[in-house]
């Protein structure tokens, strides 16, 4: 029976080890749709290159839009920080900007404002990876932006990171630095732990000793010599801490405590887009997959505008008939964020000056599945959220908040079928 | 007179009481085993307690400030030893509970942080080494047995437990606190090897450092954080050596359910 069970564990491991698939992203799709469509928007995000060796450099920079509609389960941005999405440090970090400004420390944001960011990452671990830009906000977690693969060659064991402090001392690499001196001083903390109980385990221990207690005779079983080394061992042990503590004020004479200030960055100068957008019926058609919104959109501006992209969780649906809608979409834009389909308009003629126009945008396509954005329908507060980007005659971009309730509209797809036949 | 040596051979005398020498050979059997499970189990205990309360204070090398990691460490690391020095102290006068705990603890961490942190997540050990407080746990175990005293163990011992911690760790520590310039701001090496490395989900923010007017004490935080550190470590380990006590008490319940069961109605025998 034991031999049984034994054999059909070893069968059910073995055929699941074979029909598993390597994960290789991680997660970004499981962050529910409030997240990814209310908080922060990317955009004119780009990776310099989709292949860098170890050592090499790939730089993320863009856009982001801390969202007008922010949901209000969420705290808001007082204490970010600009991350990025990586698996883990298989990419090292070496600048982070936001509006020309240092991102090493946490800094706090504002509300319907842009940022412009840059990171640097240094090729570390081979292999390929899924790198996002992100940013960190206290009380509501990472906010990831979209995701490009990108491929990191060479070997691991080629990767330094070389640093010089103030002080002119040169790390020749920051992976191995101070390591040996941390290692030594364990080994000879656990010398000295294994050394004082070596002198205590040599002797009969458990059933011995407690059976002397038991008799009254605990007298014998501590003698003057046990009194002497646990002298010898205090006093060893302070002097060695001492010794060590002046070896590394000596060795090491000007040091600074961390550093655990915030940064205060100003957002991009605002404009305040003259396109007013207001959504007066936004639903979505959970077996067709497709979007639609309704919304008197009024152009406050002086020159007529077209709409060219609605951008939202790092999808990018982009109205074909606009040709500097089509231009922003950079070559190298990773294929599966930009649908086919694209935003389709009920009237696509320009939206002249002062012109207040009902218009229907339809965005239909499957990566709101892939994408697992229909669990929009499980939330709590059922909203869409995005960026509508309109380009004027001259190719001017406005960027408009879109924003408003969200209905979905079952259908019964076995009853449909037999009604047309 | 052979009968004599004969029976001298086959016996030996252990702190005042004759063994025979096969009891006194099982008896050391014993000893190895227990010594090994004890070992074993205070690694995993200590260390998943270690990772719980003390946790990013001690997994990355930008956490470990002047402030809330030398005063919160050796308070979260006294208990343990506290519980375990009670009962190796009472039942067998062995004055060694600390430092068996610290060991454990020491090779629980290891194996942690090169089998979860460098091998499986990739972090360098310069991010991810651990602090070490054998020297306290030492002194500790040393005290308990020039005093024979709990009290007193507790506040010479506790004290110096939460005053060793940050000495102890200097070595360890200054190489990582030399200031270094990085996107025109400064930033210690271990901050700047905090930033590099990236932990996706434990943004800079998180780290609980430096906080509060503490500094103000003519920037000596490090020096009034193991002075407090020390005095609560007095307390807490009153109470651990009291739980130590209490945990190792031999309880057996009445069993009523015995009766219930019209199984007699004799007396339970404890």
């Amino acid at each position: 029976m034991a031999k049984r069970l034994v054999s059909s564990s070893m069968l059910l491991f073995l055929t699941l080890c074979g029909v598993a698939s390597v994960v290789h992203a991680h997660g970004e799709r499981n962050q529910e749709p409030f997240l990814r469509m209310r908080t922060a928007h990317f955009y004119d995000v780009s990776w310099s290159t989709p292949q860098v060796a170890v050592n090499d450099e790939v730089i993320v920079e863009g856009k982001f839009r801390l969202f007008e509609d922010w949901p209000a389960n969420l705290p808001e941005p007082e204490i970010t920080f600009l991350g990025n999405g990586t698996p883990g440090p298989v990419f090292v970090r070496t600048e982070s900007w936001l509006n020309g400004q240092p991102a090493i420390q946490s800094v706090p944001l504002k509300l319907n404002r842009d940022y412009a960011f840059k990171t640097v990452l240094k090729g570390r671990i081979p292999g390929q990876h899924h790198v996002h830009p992100m940013v960190n906000v206290e009380g509501a977690g990472p906010l990831m932006g979209p995701g490009a693969w990108v491929e990191i060659t060479g070997r691991a064991s080629d990767f330094k990171l070389p640093i010089k402090t103030l002080d002119g001392t040169e790390i020749e690499n920051l992976e191995t630095w101070g390591v040996p001196t941390v290692i030594s001083w364990h080994a000879i903390w656990v010398v000295m732990a294994a050394l004082w109980l070596t002198w205590w385990v040599r002797r009969p221990l458990l059933i011995p000793r407690h059976a002397a207690i038991n008799d009254g005779n605990a007298r014998l079983l501590i003698n003057r010599s046990d009194l002497a080394v646990g002298a010898v061992f205090i006093v060893a042990t302070v002097a060695l801490v001492a010794g060590g503590f002046l070896w590394a004020e000596e060795t090491y004479p000007r040091t600074i405590p961390l550093q655990g200030g915030r940064a205060v960055v100003k957002p991009l100068p605002k404009t305040d887009a003259p396109v007013e957008f207001v959504v007066e019926r936004a639903t979505y058609d959970v077996p067709g997959r497709s979007m639609q919104i309704r919304a008197s959109v009024t152009n406050g501006g002086a020159r007529p505008i077209r709409f060219g992209e609605f951008a939202t969780s790092g999808l990018r649906f982009v109205n074909r008939s606009v040709p500097e809608a089509v231009a922003g979409v950079a070559p190298n834009y990773p294929k599966e964020l930009v649908p086919p389909a694209g935003m389709v308009l009920s009237d696509d003629a320009p939206l002249a000056p002062g012109e207040t126009r009902t218009l229907q945008f339809d965005m239909t396509d499957s990566a709101w599945e892939t994408e697992r954005l229909t669990s929009l329908l499980n939330d709590p507060d059922n909203r869409v959220g995005g960026l509508l980007f309109c380009f004027d005659d001259q190719g001017k971009r406005i960027i408009a908040n879109v924003s408003g309730s969200i209905v979905p509209i079952f259908k019964d797809l076995v009853a449909d079928t037999t009604m047309n036949h | 007179m052979s009968a004599q040596i004969q029976e001298k051979n086959s016996h030996v005398t252990l702190y005042g009481r004759r063994w025979s020498k096969e009891n006194a050979s099982i008896s050391r059997t014993f000893d190895k085993l227990v010594v090994v499970i004890i070992f074993i189990a205070m690694a995993a205990a200590f260390h998943l307690h270690f990772q719980l309360t003390v946790g990013d204070w001690d997994f990355w090398v930008d956490w470990k400030d002047r402030q809330y990691w030398v005063t919160a460490t050796p308070i979260l690391l006294i208990v343990f030893p506290a519980a375990l020095q009670f009962v190796l102290w009472e039942k067998f006068r062995l004055p060694i509970g600390a430092t068996v705990c610290m060991l454990a603890l020491t090779a629980g961490v290891w194996i942690s942080r090169y089998f979860g942190f460098h091998t499986w997540s990739y972090f360098p050990f310069s991010l991810v080494f651990p602090a070490t407080a054998i020297a306290g746990a030492l002194v500790l175990d040393a005290v308990l047995l020039l005093t024979g005293s709990g009290l007193l163990t507790a506040v010479f011992g506790g004290m110096a437990f939460g005053l060793l911690f940050y000495p102890g760790n200097w070595p360890l520590l200054a190489a990582y606190r030399l200031p270094m310039e990085a996107m025109n701001s400064l930033v210690s090496v271990g901050d700047y090897i905090g930033y590099a490395y990236t932990r996706t989900s434990t943004p800079e923010y998180l780290r609980f450092i430096e906080r509060g007017t503490l500094r103000t004490f003519g920037g000596h935080s490090a020096v009034v954080s193991a002075f407090f550190s020390g005095f609560v470590c007095i307390l807490v380990y009153l109470l651990w050596w009291y739980i130590g006590q209490v945990m190792s008490r031999v309880v057996t319940v009445p069993n009523r359910m015995k009766s219930l069961m019209g199984l007699g109605d004799r007396p339970d025998t404890p």
